[in-house]
């Protein structure tokens, strides 16, 4: 029965989810429609979390009709809107790019891929969260909420001091107590079904990614490649945030590229900004993401300069709105009870500091290079991206890959800034967390690589 | 010569001589191999399917108490038994950051981990009392 409830109450997410892709996209021609579920179920989560933040701050309890009830106001406008304007719901065609000879490769990896997600489910599903953070951080946070029915208004002021990290973002601890609230009981072993969910997500999206510029088998190939990581999969299982997070970065930086080739639709750099804001929402260094994509958006429009058209120069400063509104309750909280991170101070992001931080650097470099040459967690993939790197290096500012190799020269150079101004002992701090940090990035690294190897793989 | 000029010479010349091609199958053919062989790993070795097989057949509380270790599972729902609820504790006998506390931490909620509790459990000896006034 929690099980029915629980597969109902994702499916009326993902239905709230496709009515806000809807409101900022208009259409969704440039979507499949495996991937306009995927990206409506993170987008469903992530607002729901957020209404949820925002009954805190008026003083609301949670139930789940109370938490439905203001979507059907958007569900209406969706209607009319549809009914008055609307060509239907027409998602993006089938790859006019031929599919290929090699049948036999496609079934092995078809057959390799699904067996990577039934594992991926099955490990998730055997066992309640019992991994470090998901229970000292994440779980504790929404077992308060669903016995309150509420973020309780003790929480901020004291309770909260008295868990580790405060200042995590709320996205999933706020996206469990909904699904909690839904099966009626506090079942932390159903609840991590989203897990392989974002997992699958993923996989999904990085699969249209490459199909649109390749054969079945190449995107294939690559999907494979990123599922069988074991890293990746393992982090698909044990409730930490890094696949939410690793999942709207990477579809926002779809959307921002996809919107950089032709910098005409500004809905879809709104989806961009949208997924980005929540990649925001779900972990502190999503913030990061928002800074890099925020950049990149900038960067172009100074490059686009010449072109006169409003929507290039508009572009910026819609872009920082967009993710400054759907974070402003978020740090409106944060800064009216002084919740701050006891790890990183961002005050300390200047030359002097940053100066006498450089004996960091070894201990950051060594434990990257542990992180590159470690097959039991990457397999072959960071030998394989530097094969890329060396080999093709001409093309690695070419411009079908430029931005996502802008993209992850950034998030490489930012996590080296926050180990550089952080407290915490940096062998200590690198060792914990190299490796989760790289899952953020990865589904972008695999893009990169299937733009980087296009040339050399005839599949 | 400068590095650029070394980079041009050596390694496209080396590129060039070679059939990427081959060398992506080959990479191709050892990620598998790996694949499978921590695949494997993971499950036998690791023994990750005794696990999996003791886990298949409990109940969600005895899933809570498999990954929390029996004894201490058992203790701390006597503890929560023992405690009225939203009495205050605290946790002696292990460190505040190893994996047990924080578990203690979350099993034992709405009861509250504070400097002035009600109770003092100590995991290391599975003891709970109650602090006199």
């Amino acid at each position: 029965m929690e099980l029915i409830s629980l597969i109902a109450t994702l499916m009326v997410a993902t239905f709230i989810g496709f009515n806000v892709l809807y409101i900022v996209l208009g259409k969704f021609d440039k979507l499949s429609f495996s991937e306009a579920v995927f990206i409506s179920f993170a987008l469903g989560l992530g607002t729901i979390s957020l209404e949820m933040l925002i009954f805190y701050l008026l003083g609301l309890t949670f139930s789940v009709p109370v938490i439905l009830i203001p979507w059907t106001i958007l569900v209406t406008i969706n209607v009319y809107r549809h009914m008055k304007y609307g060509d239907g719901f027409t998602f993006s065609e089938r790859s006019t790019i031929p599919k290929e000879k090699n049948r036999a490769l496609s079934i092995f990896l078809t057959c390799g891929i699904t067996l990577e997600v039934a594992y991926a489910f099955f490990r998730a599903l055997i066992k309640p969260i019992e991994a470090y953070d998901a229970v000292a951080i994440y779980a504790i946070k929404s077992k308060i909420f669903f016995l309150a029915k509420a973020i309780p208004q003790n929480y901020f002021p004291g309770l909260v001091h008295g868990f580790p990290h405060p200042d995590y973002p709320l996205n999933i601890p706020l996206s469990e107590t909904f699904l909690y609230l839904a099966m009626r009981n506090l079942n932390d072993q159903l609840v991590k079904l989203i897990f392989p969910l974002f997992f699958v997500g993923i996989l999904c999206i990085l699969y249209f990614a490459i199909r649109r510029f390749a054969s079945r088998a190449y995107a294939l190939l690559f999907t494979f490649l990123l599922a069988s990581i074991p890293m990746f999969n393992a982090y698909a299982a044990n409730a930490y945030q890094e696949l939410p997070l690793a999942f709207y970065y990477f579809a926002s930086a779809i959307f921002l590229f996809a919107w950089i080739k032709e910098k005409k639709d500004l809905h879809i750099l709104g989806l961009s900004a949208v997924l980005v804001a929540l990649a925001g929402w779900t972990k502190n260094e999503g913030m990061l993401y928002c800074v890099i994509n925020a950049s990149i958006v900038l960067f172009v429009s100074v490059l686009a300069r010449k072109d006169t058209s409003w929507k290039v120069t508009i572009a910026p400063v819609m872009y920082v709105f967009i993710i400054a509104l759907i974070l402003a309750p978020w740090i409106w909280v944060k800064q009216r009870f002084g919740i701050v991170n006891d790890e990183i101070n961002l005050f300390n992001l200047n030359p002097v500091y940053l100066f006498k931080q450089l004996y960091k650097m070894g201990p950051i470099l060594y434990e990257f290079q542990k992180q590159l040459f470690g097959p039991k967690k990457w397999i072959l993939l960071w030998p394989i991206a530097i094969y890329a790197a060396i080999f093709h290096s001409r093309k690695i500012f070419a411009p079908e890959q430029r931005y996502i190799s802008i993209s992850l020269i950034l998030a490489f150079c930012g996590y080296v800034l926050f180990y550089m101004v952080s407290y915490v002992d940096v062998v200590f701090f690198t060792s914990k967390t190299w490796g989760r940090f790289m899952l953020h990035f990865l589904p972008l690294v695999v893009l990169w690589l299937a733009h980087m190897l296009k040339e050399d793989i005839k599949i | 010569m400068s590095l650029k000029m070394w980079y041009k010479d050596k390694i496209h010349r080396h590129c060039e001589g070679r059939r990427p091609e081959a060398i992506l199958k080959i990479l191709f053919i050892v990620w598998v191999v790996l694949w499978i062989g921590f695949l494997a790993r993971e499950l036998f070795v690791k023994n990750n399917i005794r696990d999996y097989k003791n886990l298949l057949t409990r109940t969600l509380e005895g899933k809570h108490s498999y990954v929390t270790g029996d004894r201490l599972y058992d203790f701390l729902t006597y503890c929560k038994t023992t405690m009225p609820e939203n009495s205050a504790y605290n946790i002696i006998g292990m460190d505040e950051g190893a994996l047990e506390s924080r578990k203690a931490v979350y099993y034992l909620y709405p009861n509250v981990k504070t400097a002035d509790p009600d109770f003092i459990i100590d995991i290391s000896q599975y003891t709970i009392k109650r602090v006199e006034e």
